[in-house]
């Protein structure tokens, strides 16, 4: 049958690819294609500088400072939750992940506050491109951390029974975590920060 | 699974890709999914002049003079399209057929099929079909010809959330999948495909800009990231063809 790329016990041990290449696949490829949406962006940007510049101060700058620090902090716990896991403290690795998953559940209840905020002041999708932008942009990478918390989730579950448990799984689950932590500070730094 | 253990069986004596006439059936199958699509790209770019988009921003004249232009190339591809749309089913038919080969319970492989039926007729035949009555019907209103236009794109592009749950089928089938039938990788992809999805859904509001139905997002991004998808797509069915061995009995 087709080959499965996971990795073996035997290469675990060995200097290898962190996690598994089909996530890697999937992650490099997202920032690919989130790298168009900011080249994009920055050329509706360009085009509306003011529009855009005025816009960006109704935007809670300490909502977003915070969002950042939640998420990588939850970053950091997962990280420490990959460790854990290799040296096969599965109960640290699932508490660890599970700290992880909070900071992220954080992270969607400020961008609600903050959403709910914004269109409560009549800053809505439609109403310039800048907001457009933000909400779009916001949005897609709030999916991509829903998204995170499921795999979160099942990392979680893998690490439940040590036989059952693939590190692999674990290490791919953070791959994509830092993925989508790395792309928020891209985000917070093009909508909030650049003037 | 049984046809897990066939799988394992035929990793010692791996079939070579095209290898032997008892697959032909399949082989036949697989060759419909290129010759569907090529049809695909040219009705729907060359021909029709559906991609990429015209502008949303058009007048009602210009509306008129666009369906004018283009009247007989469009009659000639939605006419040749009526002849193979049915195709698409086929191929749609050939990835149910090894999702069935997978370890998950063909409940997957049937909802793939139905799924798709449901995002093919507002994503595929509305557009077909406003675009022929606009230019077979030439002397009605010229708002209702232009109202034809809006239908026809917006229901093109702004229908692809109705994709949405085929996606979610195939991502799924693909991971839970324990024979491997296709790589992990190709499951991830559908997540590209379920993004761009969601972010065609715009269309309806901005009629300028990255998420009108001709934007930079909603319309090339998502049309790359397809045909991106489709290709690989293709390209692991025939690859899962060539590894499955030639006597498996894919049960019902």
């Amino acid at each position: 049958m087709l080959q499965d790329v996971a990795p073996s016990p035997a290469t675990a041990r060995a200097g290898r690819l962190l996690g598994d290449l089909n996530v890697w696949i999937f992650v490099l490829g997202d920032l690919v294609f989130f790298g168009a949406y900011f080249v994009i962006f920055m050329v509706y940007r360009h085009q509306e500088t003011a529009v855009f510049l005025a816009s960006q101060r109704h935007l809670s700058l300490i909502a977003g400072a915070l969002n950042t620090m939640v998420l990588l902090t939850s970053s950091r716990f997962v990280a420490l939750a990959v460790q854990a896991a290799r040296r096969g403290e599965s109960e640290r690795a699932r508490r660890l992940i599970s700290y992880g998953g909070l900071f992220g559940v954080a992270f969607v209840a400020i961008k609600a506050f903050e959403w709910a905020h914004e269109i409560g002041h009549g800053f809505t999708l439609v109403r310039n491109d800048f907001f457009m932008f933000y909400f779009m942009l916001t949005g897609v990478h709030l999916f991509h951390v829903l998204l995170g918390l499921v795999i979160l989730v099942v990392a979680n579950r893998e690490l439940r029974s040590p036989e059952r448990c693939r590190s692999w799984i674990v290490e791919s689950g953070a791959a994509y975590w830092h993925m989508v932590d790395l792309l928020w500070v891209v985000i917070f730094a093009l909508l909030y920060l650049v003037r | 699974m049984t046809h897990a253990q066939t799988d394992t069986a035929s990793a010692d004596q791996p079939v070579t890709v095209g290898a032997g006439r008892e697959k032909l059936d399949l082989w036949i199958c697989w060759w419909v999914l290129p010759v569907f699509y090529t049809f695909f790209g040219l009705i729907f770019v060359l021909l029709a002049h559906v991609m990429p988009p015209p502008s949303p921003e058009l007048s009602v004249s210009q509306i008129l003079a666009f369906f004018h232009a283009h009247g007989t190339t469009i009659k000639v591809g939605f006419a040749l399209l009526m002849g193979v749309i049915g195709l698409g089913s086929i191929s749609n038919g050939l990835v149910a057929y090894q999702m069935k080969r997978m370890s998950v319970r063909p409940v997957f492989a049937y909802g793939y099929i139905a799924t798709l039926a449901v995002g093919a007729i507002p994503g595929c035949l509305f557009c077909a079909i406003f675009f022929l009555v606009a230019v077979f019907r030439p002397d009605r209103n010229p708002h209702l010809i232009a109202l034809s236009y809006d239908t026809a794109l917006l229901t093109f592009v702004g229908s692809l959330g109705c994709f949405l749950a085929n996606y979610c089928v195939f991502t799924l089938a693909v991971l839970l999948d324990k024979n491997r039938v296709f790589p992990r990788w190709l499951g991830y992809m559908g997540v590209w495909q379920i993004i761009t999805e969601l972010l065609a859904a715009p269309v309806f509001i901005f009629k300028k800009g990255p998420f009108a139905w001709n934007g930079a997002i909603a319309f090339y991004e998502g049309t790359v990231i397809f045909v991106v998808f489709l290709t690989c797509l293709i390209l692991q069915v025939r690859k899962a063809i060539g590894n499955q061995p030639a006597d498996e009995l894919v049960p019902d």
